[in-house]
């Protein structure tokens, strides 16, 4: 290899570094973000989107990968629906969770997940700035406003050490979703041709 | 009264002997050399994460989730359940004579649950048995394996050579029965879990890629 290309190499390796790095917010950047967002998540009233979700374990060779569907009508329909490589929704209704396993359907009360699946709610609607419940800090990357929720409370803990979610700039929804193991193990949600604010019958929340 | 006597001894004897009854395989007893071992062609490639879609019925409750097994060594296997979001239940490493508990979630953490998975994935990933018997039927090879107070019957089948069940039993009688379903015999693609004695039941059906 030459060395301008080596050079440029490095110049590539050393940009990239450089830009996927975060810093925190300053304060004022912090007050205008979260104003933004609790603005325009008033105005959120359906979001409709295809996700992927990764699994990371550690001693695995690659992560573990389910996408589907996700549909959200305000305050609190949601229908999260994995189509690969299985058919598998579950929808949050009058505080109830009804589950179709690939045709047998059930209803659960759901204390055991119930927190941590309505944590994926919440932070999918940008809806996450509970600070009783978490230490939040806030950092920017070239890409994205991110925000890192540290649970305070002992039997979230358990769970989960740290959901870090990532908006893109001038975006008041959620991109990618990290939900932080206390091992370090995670699962990552990345979000798909989200759409705002269209037509949602209360019939998509049927299971 | 004599007569009531004998009645009593008659009951008494019949069920003896109906308790007594030894589990017994349908088949022909075959000579075997000493050594005979087979391996165990599921679960044994290092290089392969192998998941599984679970359902896991327990006394009519039913949960849902991933499966997760990989072999970190020549002895040790590495198992992770997750729920659907990929929240961890619970994470282990089993061998044939150790099992080390990384993770379970509180509702998973008693005893008489970890015991009893204990028991049925060190017989799922047990890589290789010792024959100590031998028998053959119409369609299969069976192996009768010693272990312990427990013995285990690997049901192999004539046409493709493809491990079929295997079933854990008492000296009497059926405690656990593993059913495998595999296109190619490497993989098992569909699994089932079944127990005699308690109500549970373990399906895993793997991805498909």
């Amino acid at each position: 290899m030459q060395m301008k290309q080596i050079s440029s190499l490095v110049f590539l390796l050393f940009t990239t570094l450089f830009f996927a790095q975060e810093s925190k917010m300053t304060a004022a950047e912090i007050t205008k973000f979260k104003s933004t967002i609790e603005k325009e998540t008033k105005t959120i009233k359906t979001i409709k989107t295809d996700f992927i979700q990764y699994k990371h374990l550690d001693f695995l060779s690659k992560d573990i990968e389910t996408s589907g569907k996700m549909t959200f009508k305000a305050p609190n329909l949601l229908n999260w629906q994995y189509t690969k490589p299985y058919e598998y929704s579950i929808v949050f209704k009058n505080n109830k969770v009804y589950i179709n396993d690939q045709g047998k359907k059930s209803t659960v009360d759901g204390k055991m997940f119930e927190k941590i699946n309505s944590l994926i709610v919440g932070s999918v609607s940008g809806n996450m700035f509970d600070d009783k419940e978490f230490t939040i800090t806030y950092f920017k990357s070239k890409e994205f406003n991110i925000t890192k929720l540290v649970p305070k409370t002992a039997t979230i803990k358990k769970y989960i050490k740290e959901v870090e979610l990532y908006f893109p700039k001038n975006e008041s929804t959620v991109a990618q979703v990290k939900l932080i193991e206390p091992s370090n193990d995670y699962t990552k949600i990345v979000f798909k041709n989200k759409v705002i604010n269209a037509k949602v019958d209360d019939s998509a929340f049927t299971n | 009264m004599q007569k009531w006597t004998i009645r009593l001894l008659l009951i008494s004897i019949s069920f003896f002997l109906f308790s007594c009854k030894t589990y017994q395989v349908s088949g022909e007893k075959l000579e075997i050399s000493n050594s005979k071992v087979i391996l165990n062609p599921y679960f044994s490639n290092e290089n392969l994460d192998y998941v599984y879609k679970t359902h896991i019925e327990v006394y009519g409750n039913d949960l849902s989730g991933i499966f997760v097994a990989k072999k970190i060594n020549d002895s040790i296997h590495r198992v992770v359940f997750t729920t659907d979001f990929g929240n961890k239940l619970l994470d282990f490493e089993i061998s044939n004579n150790s099992f080390k508990v990384n993770y379970v979630v509180e509702d998973l953490d008693r005893k008489l649950i970890l015991n009893t998975l204990e028991k049925d994935f060190k017989l799922l990933l047990k890589q290789s048995f010792v024959v100590d018997e031998m028998f053959e039927n119409e369609e299969y090879y069976i192996y009768k394996s010693n272990a312990g107070k427990r013995f285990n019957y690997i049901y192999q089948s004539k046409t493709d050579d493809q491990f079929i069940k295997i079933i854990q039993t008492s000296k009497r009688k059926e405690k656990l029965r593993l059913n495998f379903d595999s296109k190619e015999g490497k993989i098992a693609e569909n699994i089932l879990i079944l127990h005699q004695n308690i109500k549970l039941t373990i399906s895993l059906n793997k991805f498909e890629n």
